[in-house]
């Protein structure tokens, strides 16, 4: 029951992040959303083995609230990034977009499945990955691109969580991804594109083309 | 064995990084080189075993081992000199992360022929995305991190996808209790499989695996990439990697094929291979720079070979042999623009010509190998593009044979305008440009070889191999 | 009618203490809790002024409006007390029998032929516009939950299987003082102490009324932040809960609601005009969402 109010609130996160104007509250939308990926985590997985629960948890508390948004933060210090989130259509239009997107997935989850509670599984997460992509899509600045970027891994979490119980490897590999594709995309490429660009932007990043 | 090579490859990989001295780096290599060449000849003694549980070695599997160890060889030859070259300098610290990284792309590629487990193709997928990323920022300038970066940007989506396919994937194997994930279980099992979710998860690991294939929706990926990373890396991308993407395609689709989803899975990738053929030619039509034009080459040979999947009979055998046969074609051509681009100092179509005068092996391997990858006779191609077509004829799709066809001649001749430039075209204000070693083409001549000697007197064993692999 | 004395006697502290809330937090002393109602009912001896451009509607408008919103409040039910006027569907009359209001006010406001309040009456009529679907889509899912379509049935059958509806109730709660702050005005939407002409929504419509009709317009807006809140209310109360208690509740709901309001006030800014709409469909696409989890719920929890 926990689980359902969790997945409804995460999917409320989703709504906000849509029409949020700053980078700040993406980012603090984002460590909410590991939080609440570690609530669900710890109702739903009760029948995995204990060290790897303890894993899993550890992941989404350390790693998705306070290490990746701390990353962040440095981030956008350390480049002076500015705060305003510039996106290429009005957050109206975003938030339209991404109710319809929200609407898309449960009619596709309630298509496809009957177990109730799976449906929401399914179609926040497939929202989620939606709304990661129009994120990517729809914003200007390259940290930006890599929030949304996070926002799909969020949703190949929680995906992954709804089939957790029986196949927990997949739940590690979604893990495995998470970190090493974070680390590489964070880690490395930021601050090289920092220190090799003045103004991270992706207008920058289109020598490149035909 | 295959324990010991992923030691081994790991082992090597660090102590190129960290031993920095060229006489070390060399030896380092060649032991590399002599550990592929040994797994793939364990490989061919220990047909049809299964290694490490994960990892088995079947007909495709092997096949494409065997042209990666091949082309292992030049990679490093051409990497070395390209390092030479470029730097001017020891093994500094960039080269060594970029010949480390070398090679843990080739085996993270290994990894991807053999594996027989979903999850494990995933992982060495993800491998190499990050492996190849690395080794395409050898330059350390705002051009090189832009590729790499919309690379490892691109790749990470699509393989963020791939993984989602696969869990919904697992969601319907959940629906029939199966728990295991391993190709051959998934293929006895697949007709219990609910077709619904079947249908999402192969829209999602499609999409996913066509940043790796080359293919329409997101063969962006790739592009930049092969344009400005260094030539071998190029060449690697555009072959052993777009193999890689097609063998693990290939896993997936044996899974699927058996389910009735299959005729609905063949729209999407006839209709995935024809626009990837059409914005192929649209762009090579335009495009400005040799590196490029080969790469969107790569797009549409792609795109010719997942329609021949599609279509299904003899067609499979052709797409496979044409992997083989592009393998060698596209890696020559590759491997020559890195001469080419010492020759001129410059990628641009604008800025050649004359390249018989200043190169003469080179411009040959250019001739032969345009004869090659545009399929006209002698080459090998010829042949497999012939039996892609047949078996669209056979699938009842000539209205397929008359589009490819039409979009093919754009290809040719867009292809040839601007090779025949380099060739022949005008070159007055060029003045000062470099000798090249005739030597250094030799490994071309001998991939142009295989291509045309494949194409006539293709040996029984291999025929046999190219047949047995669904 | 016992719904009807609750409300007439929280209408006379409630915007006191949201008054009071606003003041303690900024740390003034404030207006006395019943200030607000000694104005309204100074207001009320006194005659009015029209305008000589107007005609009849603006005369008759904030009459009209106040009918309205009482006979909205006598649609709501009250713990084991239908509300008087109760059938099947009564919850489209309630909204549109307060649209109308507003639709009055609007053209009243259309009526004075000023500029500032057509731009007042524009502004109100899409944001009405934007908030009325959160408010279907919201009843509709409850509605759907119990198999009922009165209010009277909706609310008492709600609560009777698991406690998820609680939770449920929790969200729906949320999503309905989004919808009061939108109707009534509040920040930050809008803003009723700005007194800029160009900033507002409400507050620029009722310009040119005075007198006796200004006094009924202010009293009608208490009303209708009553008339939501006790909606709020509702959705934590069914007809076993004891007649007291559910007094107890209503005053206590209703206080409590108030001081929210104040805080929101205190510690939010009024957004810009623009980022209304964005807003208020915001409420919309919640209230989506939770219909979305009410109609995967059914049958399952409810």
């Amino acid at each position: 029951m926990f689980i359902i109010i969790a997945l409804i609130i995460f999917n409320i996160t989703l709504l906000y992040i849509s029409i949020a104007k700053r980078l700040n509250s993406y980012i603090n939308l984002i460590a909410f959303q590991g939080f609440l990926l570690f609530v669900i985590a710890f109702y739903e997985l009760s029948e995995i083995h204990i060290i790897n629960l303890i894993f899993v948890l550890l992941e989404t508390v350390i790693f998705k609230t306070f290490a990746i948004p701390y990353f962040l933060k440095k981030i956008i210090k350390k480049n002076k990034i500015t705060r305003e989130a510039e996106p290429f259509v009005s957050n109206f239009i975003s938030l339209l977009i991404i109710t319809t997107a929200i609407f898309i997935s449960f009619v596709l989850a309630t298509n496809l499945e009957a177990n109730t509670e799976k449906v929401i599984y399914y179609s926040i997460s497939i929202s989620t990955v939606f709304t990661g992509l129009f994120l990517i899509m729809s914003r200007k600045k390259i940290i930006t691109h890599i929030m949304g970027y996070i926002i799909i891994e969020n949703g190949v979490f929680l995906l992954s969580l709804a089939v957790g119980n029986k196949m927990p490897m997949l739940v590690n590999t979604g893990i495995l991804l998470d970190i090493f594709a974070t680390i590489l995309t964070l880690g490395i490429f930021v601050n090289k594109i920092g220190d090799v660009f003045k103004e991270v932007d992706v207008d920058n990043l289109e020598s490149l083309k035909d | 064995m295959l324990l010991y090579y992923f030691l081994g490859t790991v082992i090597l990989s660090g102590l190129i990084f960290y031993i920095r001295r060229k006489a070390f780096t060399y030896s380092f290599a060649v032991i590399f080189v002599f550990l592929q060449l040994g797994l793939t000849a364990y490989g061919i003694i220990n047909y049809r075993q299964t290694d490490l549980s994960f990892f088995s070695i079947d007909p495709l599997a092997i096949l494409f081992l065997i042209i990666l160890s091949i082309l292992t060889i030049p990679t490093f030859i051409h990497s070395f000199i390209y390092i030479n070259n470029n730097l001017k300098l020891n093994i500094d610290k960039n080269s060594a992360i970029y010949l480390s990284s070398i090679v843990i792309f080739i085996t993270s590629m290994t990894g991807v022929y053999l594996a027989n487990h979903l999850v494990v193709i995933w992982v060495f997928l993800e491998l190499s995305t990050i492996s190849a990323s690395v080794s395409v920022y050898l330059k350390r300038n705002a051009e090189a991190l832009e590729a790499s970066w919309k690379y490892v940007f691109v790749s990470s989506i699509s393989i963020a996808f791939v993984f989602i396919g696969i869990l919904f994937l697992s969601i319907s194997m959940q629906e029939a209790n199966i728990t295991d994930l391993s190709v051959k279980t998934l293929k006895e099992h697949a007709p219990e499989l609910n077709t619904q979710w079947l249908k999402i998860a192969f829209v999602f690991i499609f999409t996913g695996l066509t940043a790796k294939m080359g293919l329409f929706p997101m063969y962006t990926a790739g592009i930049d990439a092969k344009d400005k990373a260094p030539s071998p890396v190029s060449a690697l991308l555009s072959t052993a990697l777009l193999n890689a993407g097609f063998v693990a395609f290939i896993r997936f689709y044996s899974i699927f094929s058996a389910t009735s989803i299959k005729v609905w899975m063949n729209y999407i990738m006839i209709l995935s291979g024809l626009l990837s053929v059409f914005v192929a030619t649209v762009y090579m039509m335009k495009v400005k720079n040799y590196k490029r034009m080969y790469a969107y080459s790569s797009i549409e040979h792609a795109g010719l070979v997942i329609m021949a999947i599609a279509a299904g009979g003899i067609g499979i055998f052709a797409a496979i042999w044409h992997l083989v046969l592009h393998s060698f074609a596209k890696s020559a051509l590759f491997y020559q623009t890195g001469q080419v681009f010492r020759a001129f100092h410059s990628k641009s179509i604008s800025h050649h010509g004359n390249y018989f005068r200043i190169n003469f092996a080179g411009a040959m391997v250019l001739v032969i190998g345009f004869l090659c990858i545009t399929a006209i006779p002698p080459s090998g191609m010829f042949i497999t593009e012939f039996f892609i077509l047949k078996s669209f004829f056979e699938a009842n799709m000539t209205w397929l044979i008359i589009v490819t066809l039409i979009l093919l001649t754009f290809i040719i001749y867009s292809f040839s305008v601007s090779v025949f430039r380099l060739l022949y075209g005008d070159n007055k204000n060029i003045t000062d440009f470099e000798k090249i070693n005739p030597l250094e083409s030799a490994t071309q001549y001998v991939f142009l070889g295989i291509v045309i000697w494949l194409g006539f007197f293709p040996p029984q064993i291999l025929l046999d191999l190219m047949k047995n692999v669904l | 009618m016992l719904i009807i004395v609750l409300a007439i006697i929280s209408s006379l502290f409630y915007v006191g203490i949201l008054n009071r809330t606003r003041s303690i937090v900024s740390g003034r002393k404030g207006p006395k809790i019943l200030q607000p109602i000694y104005d309204i009912l100074k207001l009320l001896k006194k005659g009015s002024v029209y305008s000589e451009t107007t005609s009849i509607i603006f005369k008759i408008a904030p009459a009209v409006n106040f009918a309205c919103v009482v006979m909205a409040l006598l649609i709501i039910p009250f713990g084991s007390h239908k509300g008087i006027i109760s059938f099947d569907n009564d919850f489209v009359l309630f909204a549109y029998i307060l649209a109308l209001g507003k639709f009055m006010s609007i053209i009243s406001a259309l009526d004075t032929g000023s500029s500032f309040e057509g731009m007042g009456a524009a502004r109100e009529a899409l944001y009405s516009m934007l908030v009325e679907p959160a408010f279907f889509i919201l009843m509709g899912s409850f509605a759907l939950a119990s198999g009922d379509t009165s209010f009277y049935s909706i609310f008492n059958s709600i609560h009777l299987h698991s406690y998820i509806s609680y939770l449920l109730s929790i969200l729906a709660a949320l999503v309905l003082l989004l919808i009061i702050l939108v109707e009534n005005s509040r920040v930050p939407v809008d803003d009723p102490r700005t007194h800029l002409e160009l900033t507002m929504i409400h507050e620029v419509m009722i310009l040119d009324n005075s007198g006796f009709d200004l006094g009924l317009i202010l009293y009608t807006s208490i009303l209708k932040f009553i008339i939501y809140g006790s909606l709020i209310i509702n959705f934590f109360i069914d007809f076993s809960t004891p007649t007291l208690l559910t007094i107890v509740i209503f005053l206590a709901g209703q206080s409590l609601i108030a001081i929210i309001i104040g805080l929101i006030e205190s510690f939010t800014a009024r957004f810009r005009m623009n980022h209304n709409p964005q807003f208020i469909f915001a409420i919309t696409s919640m209230a989506m969402i939770l219909f979305f989890c009410i109609l995967l719920l059914k049958g399952l929890y409810i």
